[in-house]
């Protein structure tokens, strides 16, 4: 098999990797948003149980929590496609770093804008929706650049559960070729044609919003 | 078939057991990451082509995956007569893939350090490696203690990858566990919630080791 | 017009000169020096003063080879400054330099912060190398605060620290970038009787300052900067009562009435 029919093969499986990215943004832009904003503006328990629940999906690995939602779910009942819990899990986990930023971005506003916004006589929500959330989530924009790219990253464990992504392509071609060299740098390849592109986009966002930042933040 | 509360139970000790091996991935894998990005830091700050060079394979490591340079490790490796125990090449990958992150940590550390401390140490005629073992190198490393720890936890919830590797790890392990009994439920489940703990304990720990730190060093 | 001070002490150390010919230096497109021909003699005392931009605190930076310059040359004692590494250091170690933001180490103790060049660089034994710091700080005035660390301090004692940790090293000329600039008013004097002690001991001084009230109490040369260029370089007593240049003058009146 020469390098580009490698090459294509590995690309066979790009469908299911965008398919999976998409699909997790579906959990993790909710969740990002609204547990983001949760833990903003709530104070004593309840805030309490929003950072849990932010931490259990942020701070778990990955890898864990997918093997054991794929095995675990059917178990009590929860029959899901491999993908909506790859989806899931991988959402959710971004989901909660991006509620970080989400937070970070609504505390780091001047206080002058809420007031201004309540001087002119706006409800809470809508302060929150007409002018916090929509300076928030501009400044923010090149660290939710970075949890995408995260996301995108994730997704190469969904061929650990029957899924046939880009990595399950190139475990696939190893069985019948033996090449490891060819296969294996075109998977590294195959994914840096994915993400850097975004990254790029990413450090554009970033010189855009954040001009005085000085050198480089890198992604 | 439910889930089976003292089958769950009996596998603890086993999982219990691999925590060694999870806790010795983490620390090599993160002495490995540092060396190798501080390396790094330092090449590209010499500029030039090297420089250049090492730019761009930060940015390369950053957009591939972490499961696909283990992949290209553990099978390119042997395609060259490099035979290497699994936990070796798992502590590689994991090395690898994050020291291009850290190599951004220590150059915001260096970056951190006020220009004026290297005019003083000029105007006192230290010799430039002087300068450097005794006035930048302390101050750095006061400056990347919080994010490197940060990064261990990080290294330690990317340990579960080795178990695709059959490193025998605390994921590692679970796997091995349910395909001789063929019950995958509990002992993952059971990795899953030892796993977190230790993911908590470990990051409890960084925090005031942390503390102690910023209380000893700047006070 | 240049007064010799009399040299009363036991430490005056014997002809090391500054000769500044031809100075021209550019950042980007700001031409910040222009043409600058300065001569200091051992035991010489030079304030330079002017208003802000006028390009003195990168004058003594490039005595001091901490700027590079594109034109001219600048010796100290007879060693070229700024053209290649050896030259400059080997000159350095004839210069204390105290800077505006005092640059004290922050992980080291005051003590460390004294003895470091000591010992690395001097190649004392730490026992001596301490005994020597301790002297210095004594000196100074804060022998007690030995074992603090810099951030523990006011900015007084840092930049008090800052003069001792200079003087260590036994320098012939020592060199003020601003040393009170950014200190609170009320750790001004101190820093200031310092420095004035220092003068008695006969060391070639060469400060940057705003501080004209010592100034005239310590310097026997006063050398005037405008926009980049030497504009007087009289006798400290000539500049006071009778300074030649309009600008000088308006200069000496603005900061005079404070």
């Amino acid at each position: 098999m020469s390098m580009f029919d490698i090459w294509l093969g590995i690309l066979q499986g790009l469908g299911i990797t965008l398919e999976v990215t998409a699909y997790g943004l579906v959990f993790a832009v909710p969740f990002a948003l609204v547990f983001g904003v949760a833990q903003f503006v709530t104070t004593g328990w309840t805030r309490f149980l929003v950072t849990a629940i932010i931490e259990f999906w942020r701070s778990s690995a990955v890898v864990v929590l997918l093997f054991v939602f794929y095995y675990v779910l059917p178990v009590m009942g929860v029959t899901l496609s491999a993908l909506t819990v790859s989806a899931l899990v991988l959402g959710l986990n971004t989901g909660g770093y991006a509620s970080q930023a989400v937070r970070a971005g609504l505390q780091s506003l001047p206080a002058g804008q809420r007031e201004a916004g309540m001087a002119l006589g706006l409800t809470r929500p809508a302060i929150l929706v007409l002018i916090e959330l929509p300076q928030a989530l501009v400044a923010m924009s090149p660290t939710f650049v970075n949890n995408l790219i995260q996301l995108v990253k994730a997704t190469s464990l969904v061929s650990l559960v029957t899924l046939t992504d880009m990595t399950f392509r190139a475990k696939e071609i190893s069985q019948t070729e033996y090449d490891p060299v060819a296969i294996y740098s075109a998977l590294l390849l195959a994914f840096f044609a994915v993400c850097y592109p975004i990254a790029l986009a990413g450090r554009w966002l970033e010189a855009r919003v954040n001009p005085h930042k000085g050198a480089q933040r890198g992604i | 078939m439910g889930f089976n509360l003292d089958f769950a139970l009996s596998t603890i000790p086993t999982i219990i057991g691999a925590i060694r091996a999870t806790l010795l991935a983490t620390v090599l894998s993160c002495l490995g990451a540092s060396a190798l990005g501080f390396t790094f830091e330092i090449i590209r700050r010499g500029g030039g082509a090297p420089g250049l060079a090492v730019r761009f394979l930060i940015d390369f490591i950053r957009s591939t995956p972490v499961l696909a340079w283990l992949y290209f490790l553990y099978f390119v490796m042997p395609f060259y007569g490099i035979r290497l125990g699994a936990m070796t090449v798992g502590i590689m990958g994991l090395s690898l893939y994050y020291s291009g992150y850290l190599a951004e940590v220590f150059k915001a550390g260096i970056d951190a350090i006020p220009k004026g401390q290297q005019e003083a140490a000029r105007s006192l005629s230290l010799s430039r490696r002087d300068t450097l073992v005794f006035v930048i190198a302390p101050q750095m490393l006061r400056n990347v203690a919080a994010p490197l720890g940060n990064y261990l936890v990080s290294i330690l919830k990317a340990t579960p990858y080795l178990a695709i590797l059959a490193v025998p790890e605390m994921l590692g392990r679970a796997f091995d566990i349910a395909s001789e009994t063929y019950r995958y439920a509990e002992p993952l489940t059971v990795a899953g919630i030892l796993f977190l703990a230790l993911a908590l304990i470990v990051a409890y720990g960084v925090k005031r080791i942390e503390q102690r730190l910023l209380a000893s060093g700047r006070r | 017009m240049l007064a010799q001070a009399p040299h009363p002490v036991s430490n005056v150390q014997t002809t090391p000169y500054v000769r500044v010919d031809g100075l021209n230096k550019r950042f980007g497109a700001l031409h910040v020096l222009k043409d600058i021909d300065m001569t200091i003699r051992a035991g010489a005392r030079v304030v330079i003063c002017g208003p802000s931009g006028s390009g003195k605190s990168t004058l003594i930076r490039c005595i001091n080879g901490l700027e590079p310059f594109q034109k001219g040359t600048i010796e100290l004692d007879g060693i070229t400054v700024g053209k290649n590494a050896r030259d400059t250091a080997k000159a350095r170690r004839q210069t204390g330099m105290v800077f505006q933001s005092f640059n004290l180490f922050p992980h080291l103790t005051v003590l460390a912060n004294c003895t470091l060049a000591l010992r690395r660089v001097l190649l004392k034994p730490a026992r001596e190398a301490e005994e020597i710091a301790m002297q210095h700080l004594t000196a100074v005035r804060i022998p007690e605060k030995a074992r603090a660390y810099p951030a523990q301090l006011s900015g007084g004692q840092q930049q008090r620290v800052a003069i001792a940790r200079a003087l260590c090293l036994n320098p012939r000329i020592m060199l003020f970038d601003e040393p009170t600039s950014a200190l609170d008013p009320e750790m001004v004097k101190e820093v200031l009787e310092v420095m004035i002690a220092i003068a008695r001991t006969g060391v070639t001084m060469v400060c940057v300052t705003h501080e004209m009230g010592f100034a005239r109490e310590v310097a026997n040369e006063i050398v005037f900067m405008d926009d980049g260029r030497i504009v007087e370089h009289a006798s400290c007593k000539a500049f006071f009562s009778a300074a030649a240049h309009p600008r000088a003058r308006l200069f000496l009146d603005t900061i005079m009435s404070h």
